[in-house]
């Protein structure tokens, strides 16, 4: 009997006049992974929330058709009452945090107190699970103060020792660096292991590939196909559904090495042994057009730098010149310290700053703001107007552009992140990987010859990341220094030129892309991964 | 900062104590220089309360509030020794002020009742975890609901002060200014409110998806971790505080006959 049935589900948001979820029907068996991929808004994380019962009861909208979770009816059954069957983690791990405790025990308690379980019991849950996901040496802590990754694990925890027969991961590692993606995936491994039924929403292919028995391709509110991950990612027209197949799957096919079965390999392994059998060496990756540019744009000479006691940076010496530079490393590297020095938020504690021959050490952030772009990481840190237009035109006219000017740069803007045609929508009411776009057509409107991006990726589907290169490309041909700080080593391979590791305030490497994918030691120094494709390459 | 309650563990007695007890603390010391009627009342009162908060060692912590309430203390000081409704009597001048001896007692009462109300609710705040009050709180049958909020504000509040700074530096960073003029700061007060309120009613509704996803909304009664074991201390404390009244009562009675 299956553990989830779903049943001609029809969904549609309040106020909303397309379906979000179109006549769904499935089934998914008992300890079966299943994974849900699909672009952004095709109903992804809709379908996750009705399976919990969020959808219609905490959404409300208008419902039709029938969910089943152990023969328990979803849409009618309290959420409260239903999360004992079915566990949901989401993607931000900050906001997963009840509040209510001063401790990471207390925290992962919190579900179970509700429940009403006697304390023995829950004791012992608790030191399991904790245990097992190795969080317990954290539980004294408070959980506000520990990093994405951590905070992640204690929200898994906090479900698991609710013991549901079905867990639901929405996006967990999308807000997370590596090392927390790692610790997030680990736990996966465990969950997949112990036999869990598992739901999982996840942009990163190559994982759905690794953990999934079959997979759910949506688009637009429906379900496109519902099949193994090598039917799925072999299909001819999966970009059509703004998805990409893992990079094995596109390297197998690229050589048409196929399965006997007519299907691509998903996997590293499996792809390695069909290019070792078919005899066959996979290309370099092919990048944008390479620049030469060589014309110094920043100078960082001696710089020290340091919060309270805490040095970070000491005698840091940095050129930049025009090739789009991508910044990596672990929490905590010094990264965001670095552009936050080079756009004037912080000031260094010694040494200078040279913006080409002038030196901005003293500049404010006001005195930058139309030579140094800054993109934050979370488009809800700056979005206030309630027009998309308008929004963009805020900070070109704050540096003295004409309305005029503003408007024809705000418009390019939004045209090259894909935002034509909602230049008088509401910020509010587009998703956050759009808002996203806001945020950067807001500073790329600004003309600034420098464009810093903090995490432009996340959130992102493959379409979004693609929008984003491109934007990246036309940048760099324009003459700007774009510096980006990266934790999609892909996206790095794929569109700069130049990479800087760093790691515990150090700059530990600093040249081509291809030589940065090549340092061993120092990828392990870093605690950094290789993008896939270098992976395959090697491998063969 | 990862949140703004007061209270530290320092494992004293008083930290031990039954937050009910302490409760019945901050009661019977508001309580006594009422019924005792005289000023030297406060004395023993505000005594006690800085004895205990050296028990509790938290009397460094205690020192910023009594610094803020000597400021209030001594505008009562000034306003009432010196314009008192009442006054008559002239107490001592000072260059060409006059301070009278009935505006100086009155203040002194307010002063009194101000000083000793501050340090028996230090001696409440700054040794007892909001988490066992409100915890025992529930098992008297308060809502959970309220307890969540009390408990949240001490956690969420902090974290949202946290994004004000993140937010301010995305504005400054399109050119937007926030030193000068009070035109300049009206003009910078709108783009950096609206992504505050924004994105809390975002991390709002997110978290409240993740109560209701760990069954914060049943019905069915809650467990807590630990039964708190009965501490002998809480039996002593509650009889010593209600011999001290009583006492102060026959006091009171004996020399009103």
């Amino acid at each position: 009997m299956p553990v989830i049935t779903i049943d001609h589900l029809k969904y549609k948001y309040p106020g909303t006049d397309r379906l979000a979820l179109d006549d769904i029907s499935l089934t998914i068996e008992k300890g079966e992974f299943i994974g849900i991929v699909g672009r952004n808004g095709a109903g992804k994380s809709t379908l996750s929330q009705a399976i919990i019962g969020l959808v219609p009861q905490f959404y409300k909208g208008a419902y039709g058709g029938k969910v089943l979770v152990n023969g328990v009816q979803a849409d009618t059954c309290p959420v409260a009452e239903m999360c004992e069957k079915v566990g949901l983690v989401f993607q931000n791990p900050f906001n997963q945090l009840s509040g209510a405790s001063e401790t990471v025990y207390g925290e992962v308690a919190f579900g179970l107190q509700n429940l009403g379980i006697p304390a023995e019991e829950m004791k012992q849950r608790i030191e399991k699970v904790m245990k097992w996901l190795d969080i317990w040496e954290y539980k004294d802590r408070n959980p506000f103060n520990l990093s994405g990754g951590q905070m992640q694990r204690v929200a898994i925890a906090s479900v698991l020792v609710m013991q549901p027969e079905v867990i639901i991961l929405d996006e967990p590692t999308s807000q997370l660096d590596p090392e927390g993606s790692e610790q997030v995936f680990h736990v996966v491994d465990q969950l997949t292991e112990a036999g869990f039924t598992v739901i999982m929403v996840e942009q990163k292919m190559e994982k759905i590939a690794k953990y999934c028995n079959r997979v759910i391709l949506m688009n637009q509110g429906k379900v496109v196909d519902f099949d193994t991950p090598e039917k799925i990612f072999s299909r001819d027209d999966l970009e059509d559904f703004g998805v990409t197949p893992p990079v094995f799957t596109k390297a197998c096919r690229k050589y048409g090495l196929k399965r006997p079965d007519g299907t691509y390999p998903v996997v590293l392994e499996e792809a390695v042994s069909s290019f070792r059998e078919g005899g066959k060496q996979v290309e370099t990756v092919i990048r944008q057009k390479e620049l030469t540019k060589s014309e110094t744009v920043f100078t960082l000479e001696n710089l020290d730098f340091a919060y309270d006691t805490t040095k970070i940076f000491q005698k840091l010496n940095l050129l930049l010149d025009r090739k789009a530079t991508a910044i990596v490393g672990q929490n905590g590297a010094g990264k965001t310290t670095l552009v936050r020095l080079m756009k004037g938020l912080l000031k260094p504690g010694a040494g200078k700053i040279w913006f080409g021959t002038e030196d901005i050490s003293g500049k404010t952030v006001a005195m930058l703001a139309d030579k140094v772009g800054y993109v934050f990481q979370n488009p809800d840190d700056q979005i206030f107007k309630y027009n998309v237009l308008e929004e963009v035109m805020y900070g070109p006219l704050n540096i003295g552009m004409s309305e005029e000017e503003a408007k024809e740069k705000s418009l390019k803007a939004l045209e090259l992140m894909g935002l034509k045609g909602k230049e008088n929508h509401n910020p509010y009411d587009l998703e956050l990987n759009e808002r996203k776009m806001i945020a950067i057509a807001s500073i790329l409107a600004m003309d600034t010859d420098v464009v810093i991006l903090d995490e432009p990726t996340i959130a992102q589907d493959y379409p979004g990341r693609q929008l984003i290169g491109h934007m990246i490309q036309v940048l760099s041909e324009e003459g700007k220094l774009v510096i980006a700080i990266l934790h999609d080593m892909d996206f790095v391979e794929e569109y700069f030129e130049r990479v800087i590791i760093m790691s515990r305030g150090k700059i530990l490497f600093d040249g081509h892309v291809e030589d940065a994918f090549s340092q061993d030691a120092i990828l392990k120094e870093a605690c950094l991964k290789k993008p896939y494709y270098t992976e395959l390459a090697e491998s063969i | 900062m990862s949140s703004f309650s007061l209270y530290v563990d320092k494992g004293t007695w008083l930290h031990k104590l039954h937050p009910y007890t302490k409760l019945l603390y901050i009661l019977v010391a508001i309580v006594i220089p009422i019924i005792g009627g005289n000023l030297y009342f406060f004395l023993i009162t505000i005594g006690i309360s800085l004895g205990l908060l050296i028990c509790g060692r938290t009397l460094r912590r205690a020192l910023p509030l009594v610094a803020f309430s000597f400021t209030l203390i001594a505008v009562i000081f000034l306003v009432q020794g010196l314009f008192y409704h009442d006054n008559e009597t002239v107490l001592f001048q000072l260059w060409k002020l006059t301070f009278y001896k009935e505006g100086v007692l009155y203040a002194t009462r307010i002063g009194g009742n101000i000083l000793n109300m501050l340090l028996s609710f230090a001696v409440f705040v700054l040794c007892t975890s909001p988490q066992e009050l409100v915890e025992e709180l529930e098992k008297s049958g308060f809502s959970p609901k309220f307890g969540y909020i009390i408990n949240s504000v001490f956690q969420i509040i902090p974290q949202m002060m946290k994004s004000k700074n993140t937010i301010m530096d995305a504005q400054r960073s399109r050119g937007m200014e926030t030193e000068g003029s009070v035109m300049v700061r009206v003009k910078a007060f709108f783009p950096m409110i609206s992504p505050v309120v924004m994105s809390s009613l975002v991390n709002t509704r997110e978290r409240a998806i993740a109560l209701e996803v760990r069954g914060f909304g049943r019905k069915n009664p809650k467990s807590y971790l630990s039964e708190r074991t009965k501490y002998v201390g809480d039996r002593i404390a509650v009889l010593v505080l209600i011999m001290i009244l009583a006492a102060v009562i026959a006091w009171r009675v004996v020399t009103c006959l």
